[in-house]
């Protein structure tokens, strides 16, 4: 049996970040538990808009970008950095069918009307999703600078910290949709 | 004990991160289609609810273990991905057992 960390992968900067993102997201998630209970009629009603199949697209996409990324470290940590680079774009290319998919959910909710004041739901469906939408924007600019240094030979397979850390904040991001998916779209 | 298949060469040909993609993409159409076909399939909104958002911390569970690599972490790092998982879901089973009264 191999000797277990005593750090998580990556800096340990990064995971303090992460700490504080999952925190805010967690604060984010009860209060749209707690004012759902207050208002479930509503919650129910509104939430029969919400398009699930774009949902289970977007859910699929993240988890395959986070595979992706999984098989960037592996690629690194067995010394291939073109091996790396490679699994980082298709991760990004999976992160920019999130961000497209969701692009097209808001359209069809905005020609609808629909605003952050049309009602609590929309309020707190449109400030969520759109807060991790950032969070996807953020880790793909933070995956291209991590794929493009692996392209340039800046990682090796005993020093690669930069891609592990770009893991972490990655699976971060996708950690965080699925538990949004289940509650915003399917709890009820 | 291998939990992979392995060739003739004794090396596996199947990653275990790739068993557990695998188990997360199905994981996910199973939340979909409870959502989807609660109609047809005729469970308790709170039986629903509660399904899924167990479905969802197996799901981060097996993300912070796997992916993120947590499962090779000794001390209090290799629970953070499932603490915080515990927060929010335990948040959110209060919520809605109130709603639910």
């Amino acid at each position: 049996m191999t000797d277990k960390l005593k750090q998580p992968p990556g800096d340990l900067a990064i995971w303090i970040f992460i700490c504080a993102e999952l925190s805010v997201f967690a604060v984010f998630f009860a209060a749209y538990a707690f004012t759902r209970a207050k208002h479930v009629e509503l919650f129910n009603q509104y939430q029969q808009t919400l398009n699930t199949n774009y949902a289970l697209i977007n859910t699929l996409a993240l988890i395959t970008s986070s595979y992706f990324v999984v098989r960037a470290v592996a690629a690194i940590r067995e010394g291939s950095q073109r091996g790396c680079a490679r699994w980082l774009l298709a991760a990004i290319a999976m992160g920019a069918l999130f961000l497209v998919v969701k692009s097209m959910e808001y359209q069809h909710h905005f020609s609808h009307g629909v605003t952050l004041s049309t009602n609590t739901f929309y309020m707190f469906y449109i400030s969520l999703t759109f807060f991790h939408f950032m969070h996807v924007i953020m880790g793909m600019v933070i995956l291209a600078a991590v794929a493009l240094k692996a392209r340039r030979g800046a990682y090796t397979a005993d020093r690669h910290t930069g891609v592990e850390t770009g893991a972490s904040y990655w699976h971060m991001v996708d950690l965080v949709w699925i538990i949004l998916f289940p509650l915003v779209y399917v709890m009820r | 004990m291998p939990m992979t298949p392995q060739t003739a060469q004794g090396k596996a040909f199947i990653r275990p991160c790739t068993v557990i993609y695998l188990l997360l993409m199905a994981l996910t159409l199973v939340t979909w289609a409870l959502g989807k076909f609660n109609a047809q399939i005729g469970l308790p909104a709170m039986t629903l609810s509660m399904t899924v958002l167990g479905i969802a911390m197996l799901k981060g569970h097996l993300i912070g273990d796997f992916f993120m690599g947590l499962r090779r972490v000794r001390g209090p790092w290799r629970w953070v991905v499932t603490l915080w998982l515990l927060l929010p879901a335990s948040l959110i089973t209060l919520a809605f057992m109130q709603a639910g009264q």
